[in-house]
């Protein structure tokens, strides 16, 4: 009797075994939904290691003190420029076409991220580095930061950096995926005051 | 051998004198991610590609603590796909357009719908289209659905704050629990219906 | 990248290689899909709890203790999210979907033999008690020792064997019902 429930039992583990195939799209659908999340980084550059953790980030129709500030459009919306080039962006001197002519343009960068300790913006007009005075945001109360910066008229790409180690794109603002370093992006685009 | 060892072997092969052409990159580089993008940079500048968001994209990788070879890949991507967004632009398309046209063929948009949305756009700057267009791609409306909409709204000469409009409204209905395409397609119809239908672009 | 061992990964997905992910994702999804698949019953569902997983498991990648048991953290982790899911959906009548390209590469009965006795199987399995059914795949399908199944449940051993001992019993009761007459 034993036998036979052990050979039982064995074509049915064997029968289980069997592979279970998943659909073709799911590697790309876990991996669409893992570059949603808030990215790890443990930064080399950035002297102060702190630990990845996720971050909490509202969209801004939450933040009832976000609708109190003056929130410019991520795109297309500025206000008039006041000093031109006060942070001069290093890539003027590598445009093919001067742009230094047209004056930068203020724009303001506003998150909700009620748990965060620090909040600066990256992006293409300050060579991606989180370190500059200039690019790092004030919390104005309710888990609201924001930061009004100089930033050259055109396309740009850029991203918010919470407590220095988690990117977090701009909910507000339109996104771009980005195969090569495996996190998505915002854009901003930004035309002269007329 | 990946992209960016071929890269390193032809440079090896060729021992160029290598002057350090940005002097953020010089600080930030090692030697041999350097000198490859340095050349990948050149090779652009020849092509007549715009050269400063090569830089940018080798900065935003060492920001994002990325090592030499990865750097290196997505240095010479975003090269090749600059010339592609330029092939289907045309000549004249500005710096903002190519790099606007780079991100939305790396959301997996063709330049075959580049070109599309060239000719919806007629002499109007795309960079703005393309932006809502590679946003839409982004929040999973599919390809073809969010080219279609685009182009008709191009089409029907909807101006760049209205285009950025509809990309806030889009993700705002999305945020609430909408789905994208539903989303998106709505939006669009109301946008296109104001404006009017096929439209010839205004020059 | 792929040969390299997971805590390797890990490390590189830590500083915001988030592509690299993808390896540890094709790695373990044909493994653990199977198990999602016999605790849930459907593809669909075993999918979810699959993605699931593996997005928490990003989520919290900071917190694995010991990178080079990825694999094994992730699956408590899925573990989990079938005994959710499966309550949430206990009263849902289940589909059993039987995998074609498993029965078409089989060798040895005839593929219609096997279609009918694997649906057996599946209905028999869905008729255990959750804890047993765990219990059992575990340590049938995966093949897993008892103390690193009772690692990955929070079960203890002795209770383990039991659950075991039981699933096996209710399983011939079920399937030799089937056979005989």
């Amino acid at each position: 009797m034993a036998d036979e429930d052990d050979v039982m039992m064995r074509k049915i583990a064997r029968e289980l075994r069997n592979p279970v195939a998943v659909s073709s799209s799911f590697d790309a659908r876990v991996m669409h939904a893992v570059r949603q999340l808030p990215r790890h980084a443990r930064a080399r550059l950035w002297s102060r290691l702190t630990t990845p953790r996720s971050v909490t980030v509202m969209p801004l129709s939450w933040g009832i003190l976000a609708a109190s500030l003056a929130l410019f459009a991520a795109l297309g919306a500025m206000h008039a420029s006041a000093d031109i080039n006060r942070l001069k962006p290093y890539a003027n001197a590598l445009f093919p076409k001067n742009n230094a002519a047209k004056p930068d343009q203020r724009i303001q960068f506003v998150l909700v991220a009620p748990d965060a300790k620090k909040v600066s913006v990256v992006g293409d007009f300050n060579g991606w580095d989180a370190s500059h005075v200039a690019y790092q945001a004030q919390h104005r109360g309710g888990g609201v930061w924001s930061v009004t910066a100089q930033v050259p008229v055109g396309h740009h790409r850029y991203s918010f950096v919470v407590d220095d180690s988690v990117w977090v794109a701009d909910p507000t603002a339109p996104r771009v995926v980005d195969n090569d370093f495996g996190v998505a992006n915002s854009t901003i685009f930004v035309q002269e005051q007329k | 051998m990946s992209v960016a060892a071929r890269v390193l072997v032809a440079l090896i092969l060729v021992a160029p004198a290598v002057v350090a052409q940005d002097a953020r990159l010089a600080a930030r580089l090692d030697r041999p991610t350097l000198v490859a993008v340095n050349a990948i940079v050149d090779s652009a500048r020849v092509a007549k590609l715009p050269t400063a968001p090569l830089v940018d994209r080798a900065l935003e990788g060492v920001a994002k603590g990325s090592d030499g070879p990865k750097i290196i890949t997505a240095v010479q991507q975003l090269s090749v796909r600059m010339a592609s967004a330029k092939r289907a632009l045309g000549a004249s398309a500005t710096s903002d357009e190519i790099k606007a046209a780079a991100a939305a063929l790396d959301a997996g948009i063709s330049t075959h719908d580049l070109a599309q949305l060239r000719a919806a756009s007629g002499k109007r700057q795309m960079t703005m289209p393309l932006s809502v267009l590679t946003d839409l791609v982004g929040r999973a409306v599919p390809i073809p659905t969010a080219t279609t909409l685009v182009v008709q709204l191009a089409r029907s000469g909807l101006k760049d704050p209205e285009f950025a409009l509809f990309q806030r409204n889009v993700r705002a209905d999305i945020d609430r629990g909408a789905d994208p395409t539903v989303a998106a397609t709505t939006r669009a119809r109301g946008l296109v219906q104001r404006t009017g239908t096929g439209s010839k672009p205004s020059e | 990248m792929e040969g390299s061992s997971d805590a390797v990964i890990v490390s590189r997905v830590l500083r915001g290689d988030v592509d690299s992910f993808g390896v540890l994702v094709s790695r373990y999804r044909d493994r653990y899909a199977r198990y999602a698949f016999h605790m849930l019953g459907n593809r669909e569902d075993a999918e979810e709890a699959l993605q699931d997983a593996f997005t928490r498991a990003y989520r919290s990648l900071a917190r694995c203790e010991d990178p080079e048991r990825f694999g094994a953290w992730l699956f408590r982790i899925l573990i989990n999210r079938c005994r959710t899911l499966g309550a949430r959906r206990g009263r849902r009548a289940r589909t059993f979907v039987v995998d074609e390209v498993a029965i078409l590469e089989a060798a040895e009965e005839h593929p219609a033999d096997r279609t009918a006795w694997r649906e057996e199987i599946d209905r028999a399995l869905e008729r255990l008690r959750a804890d047993q059914r765990e219990a059992f795949v575990l340590k049938y399908v995966d093949e897993m020792g008892y103390d690193e199944m009772s690692q990955l449940t929070g079960v203890g051993v002795s209770a383990l064997k039991m659950r075991v001992m039981r699933a096996c019993e209710r399983l011939r009761e079920l399937l030799s019902e089937v056979h005989s007459g």
